[in-house]
């Protein structure tokens, strides 16, 4: 009797959970739709520019928020590419290598570096770009690179823990087969272990990429501007849809000024989207490749 | 006299502090199937993994003590440090009790020992996992699709397809598992005349729990004891 009341009561609560967080979330992108649905246009991206001379960057925008798209776009791009690999290869280190004592050490340091808020990673990257400043008069300062660098540095924990949990679940019967067979322990993480949690860690690396994609608090401090244009080198400064979307929400000179901002916020939504895709399709790609050639 | 292919001293196996086997000094004969039986959970697949070193890749596991196998010809003591790990475990292969093909395909999963060794040559690879295949009288059910899952097949199917993929190797030592345990009577047959054939090239070392399967290819048969392994 207890036992049929309990169960009923857990599923009554499993399902009001699971409505509340889709109606957030219906809510969410109502609100954001509603509000900003009506500005999207090609001129939102482009202003008065031609898109065509835009895109070629034979013209430059400057009443669009093409060149926000772009230096975001860049900057996940750049900051997920320098992630990726060192993140991967410290989750093998972890998993695979470590012995005891490393890794509970690293992974204390690991905690540590994922609890930090990223406006200290910004100002991290900010006395990086200073001293690099004083190193190379002139030549560096705030710019792209600083950005990606700050930001590869913010998602590397996420990296990290997603790979080594992913390589420490992979079915204790799987794991042996390998080496049973004569294969060395680079071979089993390559051949077997690897490719057993691809799911797992592209998992984390669709984490570090929204991650990257929304943070506001490491670009402002790290390059991130109201006007640059598209950046035309990785020691430029550029604009990203979220300091966009921050600075017009908090200093909007008219409503349309405002509503821009939630086209902006549905444009970046729409960026993330994308990549999420992209990851997904080179997932079951890579699967295939390294499973089933 | 006959000769001796594996000769062990004062095996003892501890998972996390528990001794499960103690002071196993047994030798098993060349080109002869040993049978190993005793009741579940008494040891017998934490002995095979003496013999191949794969402990090792096992968190929590010690072994000690001396195993001695003949290789290229002549005895060696298999944790002495001239020991290539890799070619022992090629050469001393096990089958597990657990089928356990890998998420690829059926050919790539009889094709991986060969791709670990770094065999190239792919006609000669299609070649030695047709003939495992037939040996293992799986290839008649498989051939048309080679190209799918190895996973999908039935356990009986998978079984045979892990076995053809240790065959692969040309071990000199067979460690099996109960290696009929999923198999149906007719195949199960099959699989045991499939061994006694093998006995001329190969050392096997099997577990199993059937008493007429030990009477009808055993050439002798250990039981394991409270932890120690006695020849019956
Ligand atoms: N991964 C493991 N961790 C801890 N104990 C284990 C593990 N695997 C097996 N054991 C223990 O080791 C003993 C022997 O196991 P095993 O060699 O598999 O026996 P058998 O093959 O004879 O059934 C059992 O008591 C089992 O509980
Ligand atoms: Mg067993």
């Amino acid at each position: 009797m207890i036992n049929k009341t309990l169960e009923r009561s857990v599923i009554v609560l499993s399902w009001a959970a699971a409505s509340i967080l889709v109606m957030s979330v219906a809510i969410l992108l109502g609100f954001l739709f509603a509000k900003g649905l009506g500005t999207l246009s090609l001129k939102l991206l482009f202003g008065s520019t031609p898109p065509l001379a835009a895109i070629t960057l034979r013209q430059q925008v400057f009443d669009g928020l093409f060149p926000a798209v772009a230096g975001t776009f860049l900057l996940v791009i750049c900051s997920t590419i320098t992630a990726i690999p060192i993140g991967i290869a410290g989750g093998i280190f972890m998993a695979e290598y470590a012995g005891i004592r490393q890794k509970a050490f690293f992974s204390l340091l690991f905690d540590i570096l994922a609890g930090i808020p990223s406006i200290i990673i910004g100002l991290a990257g900010l006395s990086l770009t200073i001293f690099l400043h004083r190193l190379f008069p002139g030549r560096l300062g705030p710019s792209l690179m600083i950005s990606a660098l700050s930001l590869a540095l913010l998602v590397l924990p996420y990296l990290i823990r997603s790979t080594q949990n992913a390589l420490e679940s992979v079915d204790p019967l799987i794991r042996l087969t390998a080496p049973a067979l004569g294969a060395s322990r680079i071979q089993n993480v390559v051949k077997v272990l690897l490719p057993n949690s691809m799911a797992d860690i592209i998992g984390g690396i669709i984490l570090a990429v929204g991650r990257c994609a929304e943070d506001t608090a490491v670009i402002m401090l790290t390059g991130a501007v109201a006007v640059a244009g598209v950046p035309h080198d990785p020691l430029s400064q550029y604009e990203a849809l979220p300091f966009y979307i921050y600075y017009i929400s908090s200093q909007y000179g008219s409503p349309d000024e405002l509503a821009s901002g939630y086209g902006a916020a549905i444009l970046l939504l729409a960026l993330c989207t994308c990549l999420l895709i992209f990851a997904f399709v080179i997932q079951k790609r890579l699967v295939t490749l390294l499973l089933y050639r | 006299m006959k000769k001796t292919k594996i000769r062990t001293r004062n095996i003892c196996f501890q998972y996390h502090k528990k001794q499960i086997l103690k002071n196993i000094s047994v030798e098993f004969p060349k080109g002869e199937i040993s049978a190993i039986a005793g009741p579940s959970g008494s040891g017998k697949s934490s002995f095979l993994i003496v013999l191949n070193r794969l402990w090792e890749e096992i968190d929590g596991v010690n072994v000690t003590g001396k195993v001695e196998i003949e290789l290229n010809g002549q005895m060696q003591d298999i944790y002495s440090g001239r020991i290539d790990i890799r070619q022992l475990r090629r050469k001393v292969s096990i089958v597990f009790q657990q089928p356990n093909p890998l998420p690829m395909s059926i050919f790539k999963n009889v094709a991986f020992p060969l791709n670990l060794a770094g065999l190239k040559d792919r006609e000669r690879i299609s070649r030695e996992v047709e003939s495992a295949l037939k040996k293992v009288h799986l290839w008649d059910e498989v051939k048309d699709r080679l190209k799918e899952d190895g996973r999908l097949l039935s356990g009986g199917q998978q079984q045979r397809l892990c076995l053809a993929r240790t065959l692969v190797m040309r071990p000199e030592v067979l460690l099996l598992d109960e290696p009929t345990a999923s198999l149906d009577a007719r195949t199960a047959e099959a699989i045991e005349q499939l061994l006694i054939q093998l006995k001329s090239r190969c050392t096997i070392v099997m577990v199993t729990h059937y008493q007429d399967q030990i009477q009808r290819i055993a050439d002798s048969h250990f039981e394991v004891v409270n932890g120690n392994l006695i020849n019956r």
